[in-house]
């Protein structure tokens, strides 16, 4: 009988191994630490599970993550898909972080490069959240929720802008943008300086944001904003809105036009959310480097 | 602390799981039948592995709870994939019995594929794994005494399957 069992054994074992097993070990092995990093606390564990393992299944299964890339999400070849999210619901704490990924871009550097910067950032905010949390808890509870995913503000052909928001809510909520913006064609990423000549187009267009402020304020008396001529008595308006940065968060619409953000509270008061100014390309003509993008 | 009992864990997960991982593949083999689906079952084990590791409180109960996850993993992959399993072993030898005189030993190699599947576990588990019977009956989620009366049954049925190739042997 032993011997019966030792052939038996012997068979067992002679199985062939494929060669793809160590890629496939090394592999989930890899998937499996990177999902446990981005895994709540067992004390932050609610129904949060659900979502953790969609969002696993994206991650680690390359046949959903295929059919989900399959999805036109935004056009045909450059595609950005939800690499992870962060979850955690608790009766007053509540976070919701998608981490996007750029796919399919030929230029791996600014691929890795923006891909990083998500994942890091969105690492990052989940991070300093549960230690907020777990402050709040020591120090007798308290509300809090952080809400951050992205928008695909355009793609076409040629451009892909995308904005990443973040939503922190205590008590009030404040709200921030983060836009990317990548010429598709040449794959590079966009930035507000380079589509000028100089620096006088802060001015340009920091004017031009006052004129359409005053204008809109002055038809609508529930708009406000903080420049003189803004909705407000002009000694009620210190430290008000004078110029953009020069790296002012910004996308380029589907139409070619430039269109400046503006964070909750940074040029209005708070109920006035976060602001966008889409800037007329003639009064931009004169400053830009080119019609290629802004037109 | 939690935290880095979590990575503790990790390291000697991942160390586990590259010194064994043909252990582990052999024993999705056992389930599947087929190179590909067995090596979804060890991506996927792993994966839930990962993702509880946390929740295992005892690092020497590593071995046997990954084992766990693989026969399980395993499982729900022959219940996803019914279709697969249409055929039996019986029909398929009916079917296919010119192909048998190819291989020397076909009958001893049939003798564990043969055997119902709650018992096959058992052997190869206990036999082949080197895992003790208490072990095995945690794994398979089943009685210690039911571990037990399923392996000595067998080890009767591959004993009379045994023989009666023998008989065939000597015959012939």
């Amino acid at each position: 009988m032993d011997e019966k069992l030792k052939e038996l054994e012997k068979q067992y074992n002679e199985v062939s191994i494929p060669k793809e097993l160590d890629f496939v070990v090394e592999n989930a092995l890899k998937q499996g630490k990177k999902k446990r990093k981005k895994r709540a606390p067992q004390w932050l564990l609610g129904s949060a599970a659900a979502a953790m393992l969609f969002t696993a299944g994206l991650n680690v299964s390359p046949a959903m993550a295929r059919t989900l890339s399959d999805i036109p999400v935004v056009g045909s070849v450059v595609k950005v898909l939800t690499w992870t999210e962060y979850e955690v619901k608790e009766e007053t704490y509540d976070a919701d972080i998608k981490v996007p990924s750029i796919e399919n871009l030929e230029n791996k550097d600014l691929a890795n490069a923006l891909n990083e910067k998500y994942r890091s950032e969105g690492k990052a905010l989940y991070n300093d959240f549960v230690a907020e949390v777990g402050d709040l808890k020591a120090n007798g509870g308290g509300h809090l929720g952080v809400d951050s995913g992205y928008d695909v503000k355009t793609d076409n052909d040629q451009i892909l802008s995308i904005g990443r928001y973040t939503v922190n809510t205590v008590g009030s909520s404040s709200t921030t943008m983060h836009y990317d913006t990548i010429d598709k064609q040449n794959e590079i990423l966009i930035t507000l300086p380079m589509l000028f000549k100089d620096n006088s187009y802060m001015k340009t267009i920091s004017e031009n944001i006052i004129e359409q402020m005053r204008k809109q304020a002055a038809s609508d008396s529930d708009k406000v904003y903080w420049v003189k001529g803004g909705g407000l008595p002009d000694k009620e308006v210190i430290d008000g809105f004078t110029a953009i940065n020069a790296e002012q968060q910004f996308y380029i619409s589907d139409k070619g036009k430039l269109v400046i953000s503006f964070d909750k509270y940074e040029v209005a008061p708070g109920y006035m959310g976060v602001l966008e100014f889409e800037i007329p390309t003639d009064v931009l003509k004169n400053d830009l480097v080119s019609s290629n993008y802004i037109h | 602390m939690k935290t880095r009992n979590a990575f503790q864990h990790e390291e000697i997960f991942v160390q586990l799981i590259r010194e064994q991982k043909e252990r582990f593949y052999l024993l999705a083999y056992s389930y599947t039948k087929n190179e590909q689906d067995a090596l979804d079952v060890v991506q996927d084990s792993i994966q839930k592995a990962m993702l509880s590791l946390d929740r295992l409180e005892n690092v020497e109960y590593m071995k046997s709870w990954f084992y766990k996850i693989v026969v399980r993993t395993s499982i729900d992959f022959l219940r996803k994939h019914k279709r697969l399993q249409v055929t039996d072993d019986d029909t398929l030898q009916f079917l296919t019995p010119a192909q048998e005189d190819v291989y020397e030993n076909v009958d001893l190699e049939h003798a564990l594929d043969d055997l119902p599947l709650m018992y096959r576990e058992v052997v190869i588990l206990h036999y082949f794994e080197d895992l003790k019977l208490a072990d095995v009956a945690n794994i398979l989620n089943i009685k210690l005494s039911t571990a037990k009366s399923r392996l000595y049954k067998a080890l009767k049925l591959l004993k009379i399957q045994l023989e009666d190739v023998k008989g065939e042997t000597a015959h012939g």
